[in-house]
């Protein structure tokens, strides 16, 4: 075999720090991506409890009115652009490679770049709330024009940094493609690939084809808002009603990305779902063509349905029907995935370790979430429902309950291959049963909430009939932060004195357990021929008839 | 173990709950309704809620069973379930069964829709509908009446005869959206654009509902609020309303809606500043080109006002000078 000589690394870049600084590995790097998600979720975490206190009763008086619409705004960009899209991204640059059985990505520097690219756009809206004015005001929708009213700095910021984050997202879409289309091991063809990998692929698509809209109309509330250049001044009126602009027209082109969004943070955590189950079942996932192509049906109809958002603008009953279908349609693909996973239990030797309580988790919330939009997409009933506080349950129960417990699933399920210790089982579960309780009590009361008339993005109310539901979702906020605080005290504990486990700790199915743990830099020594979708698991069968070899336990 | 109680909890807690939700109160249904297109409204809502309670249902119980049925027990740790890798006529079940289900949910809809969206020219007792001209501002809403009446933040509207309502904002203003839960859905009232929405209700009472589109920082204060009256009484009101003595009327909501909301009822400041004793308040012209025109942060909240509108704003202020409390 052929001596391989690697370029020698500089000195100054072999340092503790500066090693991470200029690494192009993609697990440094998807660690990096995870590490500082997870610090924008705290924050953006504090701002949702803030508002919470603010909310627990009539007039609290906590936060005024300009206060208040900074958090809603921070908040919700936040954690759609800086915690969970990076998170799952993170996962994707951890996961990818080693799941094909790649060397790392197809472009390693352009990796560096879009998370560095994400760093600072993640900076640039945190600080905004230092800006002259404070931080944008408008909900992270951002809709014109009042946004493109609001005469402080932070909502240009807001514009510079999501453009930024776009910048990133786009650059880490096409290196996913790249890799996936080009680096996979011997023999694993589309329909041996893992789940997951399937999701990053549809999710890479999806980022690709929508992002350029949202560009377009942030450009254009940009420009509304008037940029000047060395004294040259220009401002257009692309939404402005008194020069013949249109408002509604923002609406379409944010949320032609908008609700694709939605799909990219959730298509993921499905993939995720749809590892973390088989391992914990001991059984292969039932119907594999149907989940890989659910996936692919689930990517091309979330780009068919984006006016369901935009069912009280007064489009004719004719499109807001056509709407409607489209927005139903997407649920059969769904629920496809969902029988699929339950029917993935059935007969299974089920193991209730903490991955699979967040992934079990995951389908009894997950379901809620589902089921309440098809409220919101029967768009009579939308029209009463639109815009109040049982929206905004519907996507808690989707991004928080959905894509966020699946997250928790993957930490605690890939934990001991990112860092060769397996987190805490006792802490886990109390980690997940404090967030699962806090969860339902925080965002199940808000359905009705939204049902008796509170809309949301208030910063108070004057209907004291509201207050026993809005105690109780305050109240379930907290439950919520012990919940997480048992995750912070794991990771501590994990991180002093975790137990080292060896590579295939939960005795899976794919690529990655069959590297080291963690895997060295280039990631595998040999990788196998892929017989199939579950090539550890062929392997494990291969030896267990040669040599009798049973499997550890 | 501990799954499975807390997944049976919440099963238990759905079933306790669906009689209220029956009942339509307690939020477990959309506020009760008090006119045609909100009743139909709440039908739908019924009617789709028996398709998702049935699933929702379905789904936990089957995950519930599951998860204890095929609990590990004695089983060895890594023991192998049945390598079993699907079937497609099941696939196909779960497929076709839910397009069964939105086929039906979809067509109730398109049934249901005319009733909900088309404006009833006249009531059943051949009564003619009401034409008003509502527009949303930062952050109070204005009423016109056929007559040229005007009104701020309480619609009054005769019991009985339907309404209908053309709902827009000023070109300069921002996006709002009309919404009282018990008359009907919400509709946006959008710069540059006109919606339309009505209610019919038949019986008197007030009817509350707010801004449900984020329109700037006193969105949550800009209530709105329909008063059904008998009609003969409504008729009084609007003759009333129109006529020269009532401008005082008139100039009351005016301070309630448009000045209060950010200088606190009594003038006493909020967030915006303290404006007991300014000289503006008892100078018509200077008071005229602030509310006009606006300044600085404050939005220009009188723009396009008729000139009946201003003056019932300066008499109500030479009348009932704020007093900070």
């Amino acid at each position: 075999m052929a001596v391989r000589v690697e370029p020698r690394t500089p000195g100054w870049q072999r340092g503790r720090v500066a090693s991470w600084l200029v690494t192009t590995d993609h697990k440094r790097i998807g660690i990096l991506y995870i590490t500082t998600a997870l610090a924008f979720f705290v924050l953006a975490g504090i701002m949702a409890m803030l508002m919470r206190l603010q909310l627990a009763q009539e007039d609290v008086g906590l936060l005024g009115p300009d206060r208040y619409n900074e958090l809603v705004t921070i908040h919700g960009t936040a954690m759609i652009f800086l915690v969970v899209v990076p998170i799952l991204a993170g996962l994707g640059n951890f996961l990818l490679p080693l799941m094909i059985g790649a060397r790392d990505v197809a472009f390693p520097r352009l990796n560096a770049l879009s998370y560095w690219l994400f760093a600072f756009g993640g900076l640039v809206l945190m600080l905004s709330f230092f800006a002259d004015g404070g931080a944008a005001k408008s909900g992270w929708t951002a809709y014109a024009p009042l946004s493109t009213q609001d005469p402080g700095n932070g909502q240009d910021l807001w514009i510079l940094s999501v453009h930024i984050l776009t910048a990133a997202s786009v650059a880490g879409a096409i290196n996913f493609i790249v890799t996936i289309h080009n680096l996979r091991a011997r023999g694993m063809s589309w329909t041996r690939m893992p789940l997951f990998v399937w999701s990053i692929y549809v999710f890479s698509w999806l980022l690709m084809a929508t992002l350029p809209s949202l560009s377009a109309g942030l450009t254009m509330l940009l420009l509304d808002r008037g940029i000047s250049i060395g004294g040259w001044e220009a401002q257009t009126n692309f939404f402005d009603a008194s020069q013949g602009g249109s408002a509604v027209l923002y609406q379409h082109a944010f949320w032609f990305f908008g609700h694709p969004e939605v799909y990219v943070m959730a298509l993921p955590a499905f993939g995720i779902i749809s590892e973390v189950i088989p391992v914990f079942a001991r059984k292969p996932i039932f119907g594999y063509k149907a989940v890989a192509f659910s996936t692919v049906a689930i990517g091309f109809f979330s780009m068919l349905l984006w006016a369901h958002h935009m069912f009280t603008v007064g489009l004719p009953n004719s499109l807001n029907g056509f709407f409607m279908v489209t927005s139903m349609v997407i649920a059969i693909p769904t629920g496809v995935k969902i029988f699929n996973w339950l029917a993935t239990l059935w007969r299974g030797n089920l193991i209730f370790e903490t991955p699979m309580l967040f992934a079990l988790g995951f389908l009894s919330i997950f379901t809620i979430g589902g089921l309440s939009g098809i409220y919101l997409a029967a768009f009579p009933i939308d029209w009463q429902v639109h815009d109040t506080y049982f929206v905004v349950a519907h996507f808690h129960y989707v991004i928080l309950g959905g894509s966020v417990f699946a997250i928790f699933a993957a930490l605690y399920y890939w934990w001991p291959k990112m860092f060769g210790k397996v987190l805490d089982d006792r802490l886990g579960k109390w980690h997940f049963w404090f967030l699962f309780i806090g969860f339902n009590i925080t965002f199940f009361p808000q359905h009705m909430l939204g049902l008796e008339g509170m809309p949301r993005r208030v910063y108070t109310y004057s209907n004291g009939e509201w207050e026993g539901y809005n105690l109780a979702s305050t109240i379930g906020s907290w439950v919520m932060a012990i919940g997480l605080l048992f995750f912070a005290w794991n990771v501590e504990r994990t991180w002093r004195k975790g137990k080292r486990v060896g590579n295939d700790p939960w005795q899976a199915d794919t690529l990655e357990w069959y590297a080291t743990s963690p895997p060295p830099a280039h990631n595998f020594d040999d990788v196998p021929y892929v017989t199939s979708a579950r090539p550890l698991y062929d392997l494990r069968r291969r030896l267990r008839e040669k040599d009798g070899y049973k499997a550890p336990l | 173990m501990r799954a499975l109680l807390a997944t049976t909890g919440l099963l238990l807690l759905a079933t306790a709950l669906a009689p209220a939700a029956l009942a339509g109160n307690g939020g477990f249904a959309p506020v009760s309704p008090e006119s045609p297109n909100a009743e139909r409204i709440h039908d739908t809502w019924i009617f789709v809620s028996i398709f998702i309670g049935a699933i929702f249902v379905l789904v936990e119980v089957v995950l519930v069973t599951f998860i204890w049925r095929y609990r590990r027990q004695r089983r060895e740790r890594f023991e192998d379930g049945p390598q079993i890798h699907g079937a497609t006529s099941i696939e196909l079940i779960w497929t076709v069964a839910p397009v069964v289900i939105l086929f039906l949910i979809g067509g109730f809809v398109f049934y249901k829709l005319p009733g909900i969206a088309d404006v009833p020219r006249a009531s059943a007792s051949g009564e003619e509908r009401l034409e008003m001209q509502v527009t949303g501002r930062q952050f109070y809403w204005q009423y016109e009446y056929p007559n040229g009446a005007v009104a701020i933040d309480t619609l009054r509207a005769p019991a009985g005869v339907p309404v209908r309502l053309e709902i827009t904002a000023p070109d300069e203003d921002v996006i709002h959206s009309w919404w009282i839960p018990a008359l009907g859905g919400k509709i946006d009232a959008i710069p540059g654009v006109t919606t339309e929405t009505w209610f019919e209700a038949e019986r008197p009472g007030i009817y509350e509902g707010q801004c449900a589109e984020l329109c700037g920082l006193e969105h949550a204060k800009m209530l709105a609020s329909v008063e059904v009256l008998p009609a003969d009484e409504f008729a009084s009101w609007l003759a009333e309303r129109d006529s020269e003595q009532a401008s005082v009327g008139l100039g009351e909501e005016e301070w309630q809606g448009a000045c209060a909301k950010c200088h606190g009822l009594g003038g006493e400041g909020g967030i915006a500043p303290l404006i007991v004793g300014s000289p503006v308040l008892t100078d018509p012209e200077a008071l005229e080109e602030i509310v006009r025109n606006g300044r600085g942060e404050m939005p220009a909240v009188g723009s396009g006002w008729s000139e009946k509108q201003m003056d019932a704003l300066i008499a109500y202020l030479r009348e009932n000078p704020p007093s900070g409390r």
